[in-house]
């Protein structure tokens, strides 16, 4: 019993710790990033807001992991400057993801933005509130209002997301699942790895309802 | 001089001229009831006075400045100064709903740092009371009547200290028995002497309160006068077709 605590469920919880890592950077960083996205997309400085929709276009239009395998083998083969590309395998991965996501992101907050009445703008105007202390303080915490229930849905995609590191071969939780299963002829290892996910996915769920009701304003 | 002067003013949106010539003068003390037919220009009138929409012709003085002088806007910064004169209440309240009432009425005067937070907070506890509401405080806007949340508004315009109080059909989005508790807070104004131009329906307001009536239609000022002599004498058939249609 010892023996197989050791030799399966360890590293598949070594492999959980990765994957959770990787999911906290990429909500981190992606989160901000997709929210610069939307500014970008609705700047009336024209080349901004055209790169950024072409951005969001490129990268919701095409597959997650044709991306990851860009990034991760892709880039190293590019002419001249690919010797510079060559990034650890953990970072390529964290990239990958993050620039996918934030383009998700920015969709998301850009249907926050659109919720909002022109009434909120044109009061905060007569208030004479400038367009910066307008922005923070009245419209993003609204936004995030009305976004949250499609981050929390985004949030627990990206969780299962991160299985797709199994093609580049970063040691995540399937990675080590698979491995057990193939050594040890057994398919227990999926359904501890299933259990896994979903503890993930539950402490997720939980995070986003409360912060839900947090930012009821009732 | 009058506290606000507006001459010649014209607006259109693409070939449709919503605002042709209109011409008034506010006094100090005026309270100017705004009444018209749905389309007659009277809103987009009120809401070019504080600069929510732009003009195309005329100009606008508040308290002897130039918000726009035949046609030419002020710079930015001057536009801020004198718009921030005036305080605006709105038809759909336009609360902050992720702020408590308080909140609500603090927000702009902390981030513009008008008062000391102790002045701030000993003038909000003032304004609620005036306006019937210190026991909501804490609330936040959803939790609120519609008359109450108009009260509200009305709070938090007069948290700037505004010269003059613009209402932009403040009860038509409320229920009849809530219309009540507004009028009686814009009343009391009136008789703390607040200059106000009230966009109405209310035909009961314009004649009891205001000291002047301004009958609009077709984007012009077709007759203005003092309510007495607007009721019960009015000179344009227009106006008195309006009237008949509008008072039982």
């Amino acid at each position: 019993m010892v023996d197989y605590w050791n030799t399966m469920i360890l590293p598949m919880l070594e492999g959980a710790k990765m994957t959770v890592l990787l999911f906290i950077i990429a909500i981190l960083i992606s989160i901000p990033l997709g929210f610069l996205l939307t500014l970008a997309a609705k700047s009336r400085v024209k080349p901004l807001s055209w790169f950024a929709h072409t951005y969001i276009y490129v990268m919701r239009g095409t597959p997650l992991l044709l991306q990851l395998l860009v990034i991760c083998f892709g880039l190293p083969m590019m002419p001249v400057i690919g010797e510079y590309l060559v990034l650890d395998r953990f970072t390529a991965a964290c990239l990958g993801f993050i620039l996918n996501y934030a383009a998700y992101f920015a969709e998301i907050f850009r249907g926050g933005l659109l919720a909002i009445d022109k009434g909120q703008y044109e009061a905060a105007q007569v208030l004479g509130l400038s367009k910066w202390q307008t922005t923070t303080r009245i419209i993003m915490p609204q936004m995030f209002r009305v976004a949250l229930p499609a981050l929390s849905n985004e949030s627990v995609t990206l969780i299962k997301d991160t299985a797709l590191l199994y093609a580049v071969a970063v040691p995540e939780l399937l990675h080590f699942a698979q491995t057990a299963v193939n050594r040890d002829f057994t398919i227990v290892p999926y359904f501890i790895a299933a259990a896994i996910y979903l503890v993930m996915t539950l402490l997720l769920t939980v995070l986003f309802k409360w912060l839900e009701r947090r930012f009821k304003f009732e | 001089m009058a506290l606000m002067e507006v001459s010649n003013l014209k607006k259109s949106f693409g070939e449709l001229e919503v605002l042709k010539q209109i011409t008034f003068d506010i006094e100090k003390n005026d309270v100017v009831a705004v009444i018209g037919p749905s389309g007659s220009g009277k809103s987009t009138m009120l809401r070019s006075l504080i600069h929510l929409e732009e003009v195309n012709g005329g100009s606008i003085r508040v308290d002897g400045d130039f918000l726009v002088q035949d046609n030419t806007y002020a710079k930015p910064q001057d536009i801020k100064k004198i718009t921030a004169k005036m305080g605006m209440v709105f038809q759909h309240f336009n609360l902050f709903p992720h702020l408590t009432v308080l909140r609500n009425l603090e927000i702009a005067p902390s981030l513009l740092k008008t008062e000391s937070p102790d002045a701030i907070s000993r003038r909000c506890q003032d304004i609620l009371q005036k306006v019937g509401l210190s026991d909501k405080a804490n609330s936040y806007p959803a939790n609120l009547s519609g008359g109450q949340k108009q009260r509200v508004a009305i709070a938090r315009a007069l948290m700037m200290n505004p010269q003059i109080l613009l209402f932009d059909e403040p009860t038509s989005a409320l229920d009849p028995e809530l219309t009540g508790e507004v009028l009686k807070v814009m009343k009391d104004l009136a008789e703390e002497h607040m200059t106000m131009i009230v966009v109405t329906h209310e035909m009961g307001f314009a004649r009891e309160v205001a000291n002047k009536v301004v009958f609009m239609d077709g984007g012009e000022i077709i007759e203005a006068n003092n309510p007495e002599a607007f009721f019960t004498n009015p000179q344009n058939e227009r106006t008195k077709a309006f009237l008949q249609k509008n008072i039982k």
